[in-house]
């Protein structure tokens, strides 16, 4: 490989990273707010971001709903969908049996329920695609090229996740619930609603794999087995430690970039498995995560 | 070669959390045949200790002796064939097994003594394990509930399935953490006996961690006192009760005037 | 003993089953077979140990390739075959098992289904030895000589197969290994201090539980004549969790209910992979809301009841 050569690839998977990372950040950002409320790794978010897309894909192409309706709609859809299988399913579950493993099958469930159901229903049936929602004229960058719409994306995901960060840092229901992730008891002597945080915390965390749905799709090939997408995010969230917000924003950024460098430096059949080897080595060789704390000692 | 005075010898023993201190070069022995009391505030250390003993903290520094065993040298489920058996401050019971195969677990250390091949026979065949077991039920007087589920128990019992589960293991040393918390006075007066029992009729020596004072004074034969990390007192227990230093750690008096 | 005779009028139905009954419900016994091997296996590592493993596809995978290539190769008697199969599986469950001993729930979760579906990734990718996306097609199986061509050829080596790692899985539930196993899942720190080798018990779980599984996919390689990789995904892990979710974690007897029903469930639905999942799904949520120790919690809720 020449030097000029490398430095294309190294500047065209920094720029193409930035845009599929910040998307990965939002799936793990998503990600952590529910384990960190709830105590659930979302084996369902893959296909809440799946239904989610199909949901906006209907909306804007079948119901021809314009743009700026179509992203409330959804986000408003996807949030309470979320929230009621938290009051309807989830809460039932800890009632039946609190142990983190069943939530964990129960979400698992979900997964193929919502999958089942989205097959069924025939809109699946064939591979579609999403209209883009920006431009897709080229722009360059030093050696890098990206279009006009992967800036749209990587600005608009980066503007939610500053929302986020505004949202839990300064306002009430934003602090509690963080209040809940960092100590659920402490929180409720504190008189946090910890059950009316969980349901928020579900709804909230649906509505931002709704928005990563959205903003991604048109550069997907969309099927009902797109919500594959998240291992990035669990992927990207292990590598923040799973339990941190700004680890998890890193986690995705840090996915995205090495995900499309060993697309271009060693082959693109390595893509597909890069994640799960990429899950595998952080969780083998620092299970706390790579920007995680020290682990903690269970006492005795 | 002499037999040495001490079953239990614990040296400089430290541990450190992070940057706190929370046992600092603390020694002590016990003798073997008796009931040894570690007492203290909340926060001296004492679990800590319990803890090094039985292998799931690593000391910093210092040295745990076992008869002629070096304890710091065993991984911590080799101690149960050793015959070193403890019981859990919060209760760690097998909550969804039935009380008698919890006790039965408590007989795992001895099918390693008599090889691999006894791991795939089944537990409850008649034996020398079987009468282990029912002794110990029998000892601890919840022979009664056997096949009821360990969760399913009330606090006392639930303690006492504890105390079974450690005496299925056959122990010469016997660590109980806070055995009397949350009894009833009839349910300690019971312990008290049945503790005494073990140690002059059976030979158990036992340690035991406790806050009841009315149990540590009237059984034991030897106290020790931790005050932040640190021992501050030994003796019998009417010379500990005795101890100006130790009045002084239970009322909280500032430790600068002495 | 009104139980003994229920079990011995069920085994001799069993063996007399080939007399009557046509080629497909043979081959639907065989299948269901399989599965009740794989979910006996899955049973003892979640149910047993408590240990929360999710590439139990890609150990019946690791089983159905090595019996298939061996076979087709060096036509192995079907006996050796099965147990290469099974014995890499549990060799490679066994480190599995070792490296994954710092995680715990979760963690464990996330790392056994990566690493299910880098195996599955193996095999789809492998194509010169896997035969890749195409798949790979099964020579007929040998026993002693015989070829093992249909499913009534393979049915009594299946069901005594079948029944030998029932027998094994009794005994061992029964044993003090079995104990040691629920100790752990109850609780890690009594259990070592009862003299459990915490680490050594989970390590034997995740090995035995792949060598089942290895089992179940030679058993698959006697009566059928075709792999696809598409077959050995995470759907197939979810499947036998359900299965042993429905029977009730750490039951036998829930495992092999659940695997008959599921089985009987998914050959059904097997041109309809949107109904199983819906079904699967629903399964797994339901339970978990109303039955989270499955058909044999609510049959002893029934007992106790009365």
């Amino acid at each position: 490989m020449t030097w000029e050569l490398f430095l294309l690839f190294f500047q065209q998977s920094l720029m193409s990273g930035l845009v599929t990372g910040s998307i990965y950040a939002l799936l793990a950002l998503a990600m952590v707010m529910i384990f960190n409320t709830t105590d659930v790794p979302n084996f369902g978010q893959g296909e809440i971001f799946m239904v989610a897309s199909y949901i906006a894909l209907v909306l804007l192409v079948f119901a021809s709903v314009p743009y700026l309706v179509m992203i409330p709609l959804t986000l408003a859809a996807v949030f309470f969908g979320g929230a009621i299988f938290q009051r309807l399913v989830l809460k039932r579950v800890a009632l039946a049996r609190g142990a983190s493993v069943n939530l964990v099958i129960a979400t698992l469930g979900l997964s193929y329920f919502l999958k089942g159901v989205m097959r069924q229903t025939g809109i699946a049936e064939v591979p579609r695609s999403f209209p883009a929602l920006f431009p897709t004229d080229s722009v360059s960058i030093g050696m890098a090229t990206a279009t006009v719409q992967d800036f749209a994306i990587l600005g608009l995901a980066l503007a939610a996740m500053a929302a986020f960060f505004l949202f839990f840092h300064f306002t009430r229901t934003g602090r509690a619930m963080r209040a809940v992730g960092m100590n659920p008891r402490a929180a409720i002597l504190v008189g946090v609603d910890i059950e009316r945080m969980r349901w928020l915390v579900w709804g909230l965390s649906s509505a931002i794999a709704a928005l990563a749905g959205i903003l991604i799709s048109p550069k997907l090939l969309m099927t009902a087995d797109m919500g594959i997408v998240v291992i990035l995010g669990f992927a990207a969230a292990i590598v923040g430690g799973f339990t941190s917000l700004p680890g998890a924003v890193v986690g995705g950024f840090v996915i995205g970039i090495v995900e499309n460098m060993v697309g271009l430096f060693v082959s693109s059949k390595a893509i597909v498995v890069a994640p799960f080897l990429a899950i595998m080595l952080v969780l083998l060789l620092r299970p706390q995560g790579l920007l995680g704390g020290k682990a903690t000692a269970k006492k005795v | 070669m002499n037999a040495p005075a001490s079953l239990l010898a614990i040296e400089n023993l430290t541990v450190r959390f992070g940057g706190l201190v929370a046992v600092d070069h603390v020694s002590f022995e016990v003798k073997p045949g008796s009931i040894h009391a570690l007492i203290g505030p909340n926060g001296a250390g004492k679990t800590t200790v319990f803890n090094c003993i039985s292998r799931f903290y690593q000391p910093a520094t210092g040295a745990l002796r076992f008869g002629e065993h070096d304890l710091l040298t065993k991984p911590r489920h080799r101690l149960a064939e050793l015959g070193v058996a403890r019981t859990f401050q919060n209760l760690e019971l097998f909550g969804e097994l039935s009380v008698f195969e919890n006790v039965l677990i408590g007989t795992h250390s001895q099918a390693r003594r008599t090889g691999w091949l006894d791991l795939f026979r089944a537990g409850n065949r008649p034996g020398e394990h079987r009468d282990r077991i029912e002794h110990a039920l029998e000892q601890t007087g919840i022979a009664d509930v056997r096949h009821v589920k360990a969760r399913a128990l009330d606090f006392g019992r639930q303690k006492m399935l504890e105390l079974a589960r450690a005496l299925a293991v056959r122990p010469t040393l016997l660590l109980l953490d806070e055995p009397a918390a949350g009894l009833r006075n009839r349910e300690i007066d019971a312990l008290d006996a049945m503790l005494v029992k073990l140690c002059r009729t059976d030979g158990l020596t036992i340690v035991l961690v406790e806050h009841v004072m009315q149990l540590v004074m009237s059984i034991s034969d030897w106290v020790t006192v931790l005050n932040f990390g640190t021992k501050i007192a030994e003796g019998t227990p009417a010379a500990v009760q005795a101890n100006e230093q130790v009045i002084d750690a239970y009322l909280g008096r500032e430790q600068a005037d002495v | 003993m009104k139980r003994a005779t229920l079990a011995v009028v069920i085994l001799l139905a069993l063996f007399a089953l080939p007399m009557v009954a046509s080629g497909y419900i043979l081959y639907l016994a065989n299948l269901l077979m399989v599965f009740v091997v794989l979910s006996l296996g899955l049973n003892i590592l979640i149910g047993e140990t408590g240990q929360f493993g999710l590439a139990h596809a890609a150990f019946y995978g690791i089983g159905i390739y090595t019996a298939v290539l061996l076979n087709n190769a060096t036509g192995a008697p079907v006996l050796v075959t099965l147990l290469a199969g099974a014995s890499l599986a549990a060799l490679i469950g066994l480190v599995l098992g070792a490296i994954s001993l710092r995680m715990r729930d979760i963690y464990l979760a996330l790392s056994t289904f990566a690493f299910g579906e880098a195996v599955r990734w193996v095999f789809a990718s492998w194509t010169p030895v896997t035969g890749g996306p195409n798949g790979l097609r099964i020579n007929p199986s040998n026993l002693f000589g015989f070829k093992l061509v249909t499913d009534r050829d393979a049915y009594l080596l299946v069901l005594v197969v079948t029944l030998a790692f029932l027998l094994l899985t009794i005994q061992i539930t029964r044993s003090r290994l079995g104990s040691a196993f629920r100790a752990v899942r109850e609780s890690e720190i009594a259990a070592a201090a009862m003299g459990v080798n915490v680490r050594g018990v989970k390590i034997a779980a995740f090995a035995l539980s792949a060598f089942y599984a290895g089992a179940a996919g030679g058993l698959f390689t006697t009566f059928s004549s075709f792999i696809h990789p598409e077959s050995l995904g995470f759907m197939t892990t979810i499947m036998v969790l359900t299965m042993i979710v429905v029977g009730g974690l750490g039951s036998v007897v829930g495992a092999v209910g659940g695997a008959l029903i599921l089985g009987l469930f998914s050959e059904l639905l097997r041109q309809l992979l949107s109904f199983q999942e819906i079904i699967y799904g629903a399964i797994l949520m339901l339970c978990m809301m109303y039955a989270p120790r499955g058909l044999m919690g609510l049959l002893e809720r029934k007992q106790a009841g009365r």
